[in-house]
Parts: structure tokens; sequence; C-alpha cells
């Protein structure tokens, strides 16, 4: 399975990075006020927002190889997290749209939002 | 075919360029998904901003949008920010026409640290090559380049149509290049590198509309668009000064167009 491609520094992502986990609970209501919570899933889900800046070319041609080769959202690849190191093997990009952006050479930058998948 | 500057340059930063796919995504209650790809429905947008065009220039733009009416009609367009070589890390993709006594072998270590590159392998007596040819505006100005890497310093010739330039590759990896049109009475161009008898190391082929070659960008579909259009049916400049406008331009490319 692919793996999301590193900078040439290694790293997987720049500051400011952003991550987040969400759970899936479901919440039932009833007449009197009460209400009953259930999990509706069987864990977090978790999500990296990463914003690249001052890319080479290289690099940013390698983001677009890699979001092409995966077809947008399509396929699942596995995620090391930035943060502590741990691999998550189902994640996907979360959007079938993905810009790149040339200031000038050297001096490009994208954002993509990897988002962790179930089933 | 879309027009370049008089510099030779095809577009101008800032650039903007964003890839649209489609999939169909079926979201169950607790978070899992099925999902389906749709490849035909790819979208590919550029948006190019022109600041100081000469009259020439914005004329040029002028008539090329007036002669494609808008977003009506079609044109080749060649990708300003990427390769336009397609699978320039697989040499054995079927994109390339080796010489019948040329074998490519992969996995070797590239100069970027990873075993992307390729060893080529020349057992005829003679030279032997191996190209790509692209169906591109053969007046252009292109630059080709390659890395290359020989236990012995050899000599290797980089091709871009009828123009062959001859450098030597050492025991370093060493990017070389060269730059120039093709045969004006051509419809296409063979962009390639040809070897003497004897094995060298070669990575990531890179052809660009402009004439000093950028950083490696690997690419697998190529940078070549057959049937890009305008995105708008409006095109508006403003005039800066004498001899001086600003245009921002609106391409797309669609792959079920």
């Amino acid at each position: 399975m692919a793996t999301f491609p590193p900078l040439k520094t290694g790293a997987v992502a720049q500051y400011p990075a952003i991550k987040s986990l969400r759970f899936q609970n479901q919440i039932v209501r009833f007449v009197d006020g009460n209400e009953q919570r259930y999990r509706d899933s069987a864990g977090p889900l978790h999500r990296w927002v990463i914003r690249l800046d001052q890319l080479d070319e290289t690099e940013l041609a390698s983001l677009e190889d890699f979001f092409l080769s995966n077809q947008g959202s399509f396929a699942s690849f596995i995620f090391i997290d930035p943060w502590d190191g741990t691999s998550y093997p189902n994640c996907s990009v979360l959007s079938d749209q993905l810009q790149l952006i040339s200031i000038e050479e050297l001096q490009n930058t994208t954002s993509v939002t990897v988002t962790e998948n179930r089933g | 075919m879309y027009p370049q500057l008089t510099t030779g340059a095809y577009s101008q930063f800032p650039l903007r360029k964003q890839r649209r796919t489609r999939t169909v995504t079926n979201m169950a209650a607790d978070g899992s998904s099925i999902k389906l790809a749709d490849p035909n429905a790819a979208v590919t947008e550029w948006q190019l901003r022109y600041e100081g065009l000469s009259d020439t220039e914005l004329s040029n733009l002028q008539q090329f949008f007036a002669a494609a009416e808008g977003s009506l009609n079609g044109f080749t367009f060649l990708d300003p920010a990427g390769n336009l070589l397609a699978w320039s890390e697989d040499l054995t993709n079927a994109v390339w026409e080796p010489g019948p006594l040329l074998a490519s072998a992969g996995g070797v270590t590239d100069p970027f640290g990873g075993n992307s590159a390729f060893t080529l392998t020349n057992s005829g007596a003679g030279a032997q090559s191996v190209t790509q040819t692209l169906n591109v505006p053969t007046g252009y100005i292109y630059s080709l380049s390659v890395y290359v890497q020989a236990a012995q310093p050899t000599t290797v010739t980089l091709l871009l149509g009828s123009i062959s330039a001859h450098a030597t590759a050492g025991p370093n990896w060493t990017r070389i290049s060269v730059a120039g049109s093709g045969d004006p009475t051509a419809a296409s161009i063979p962009f390639g590198i040809e070897l003497p008898p004897g094995a060298i190391g070669v990575f990531g082929p890179q052809v660009e509309v402009q004439a000093k070659p950028s950083a490696y960008q690997k690419s697998t579909t190529g940078g070549v668009y057959q049937d890009a259009r305008f995105g708008d049916d409006t095109f508006s400049f403003a005039t800066t000064g004498v001899n001086r406008h600003s245009v921002t331009v609106n391409i797309v490319y669609a792959n079920h167009l």
C-alpha cells in the first residue's frame, strides 16, 4: 500500500499543523428532556490538515502525483502521524480537489487534508 | 496551440493549478464508507496571470482567444508547471521507445536517495537511444534535462528533435540539459537520450516548455493536454502603461470532453 509522500527533509507536515479526532455518537432525546447517548462507531477517526509552504517543484510534483495516483479521495494509503509516529493504515485524502500555487521558483504551496477511514 | 510569450516563457508567476477528481461515496452512520472512483470526471484547471505584456504579446493572446471562440474550441495546452514527459520514473513503460539492443533495469539508487533510477545497458556495437515522442508545437522552445551517472566517464547524447547535445556522465549523478526547438515541418518532437555501448544510470528525464530546466518533477500522465479550453467566454485585460498590459486567463482540461 502507498504511503503519504514525505518532503525532502523527511517531514510530512509543516507548522501550523492541525489534527483532530472525531467520534460518532448518537443521542436519543425524550419528551421529558432526558436523553440517552450511545456509541455508533468502534472508536475515533483522525484527521490531519497539512498546509505546506516553500516547497520546491520536486516536492510539489510528488504531492500532485500522489493525489492523481490515488484518484483524489478514492484510494487508501498509510499515513504516519507527525505528532507521535503512529501508523494509520487506512487513510485517504478528504477532498477531490487539490490546489497547487506557484508563487515563484522554489516557492510553491498547497494544502491537503488526510482523513482516517473505517471499514 | 496556446501561444508562448516573446521571452520563450509560457506563463508567469504566480501560477495556480487545480486538480479535481470525482469520487462517489456512500457514508454509513458508523463512519465507514464505500467509494467508487470516476476517472473520466477528472478536471485540471490553470489560472495564468500575466503582467507587463507587450502590445505584441497581448495581441497574440487576444487573437488566439478569438480563434478559439472563447470556451468553444479546444487547443493543445502544455502544463507550464509540469514535466511534459509521461512516466518519468518508469523507462520500461510503453510510452518510451528503446533501441532494440537497449535494456532498462529499475530499482537503482537515485540522486534524491530513493530507488527510482534506471540502468540503461547498451549491448550493441553502436549507439542506442531511448526516446519519447510528444505531440507538441514544434516551433516552441523546450528544455530536456536528465540525471546521468556512469562508473567510467561516458559520453551521452541528449536528443531534442534533430538537436544532439553531448555531455559526460561520471561517477557522481550529474544533471545534463539541452534547449531548443523541433523541426518546424514536423508534427511532433522526439526527446531522448543516446548512449554508446556500455551501461549508464539515468534518472528523472524532464521536458519543459522553457529554455532552462527547473527542479525535477515526477510525472505519470505527462503535461501535454490535447483538448484544453479557455475557462471563460470573456477576455479582459488592463493596460497599465505604454506597451504594458495585464491579463488573467483560465484554462480547463476535462478528461470527459
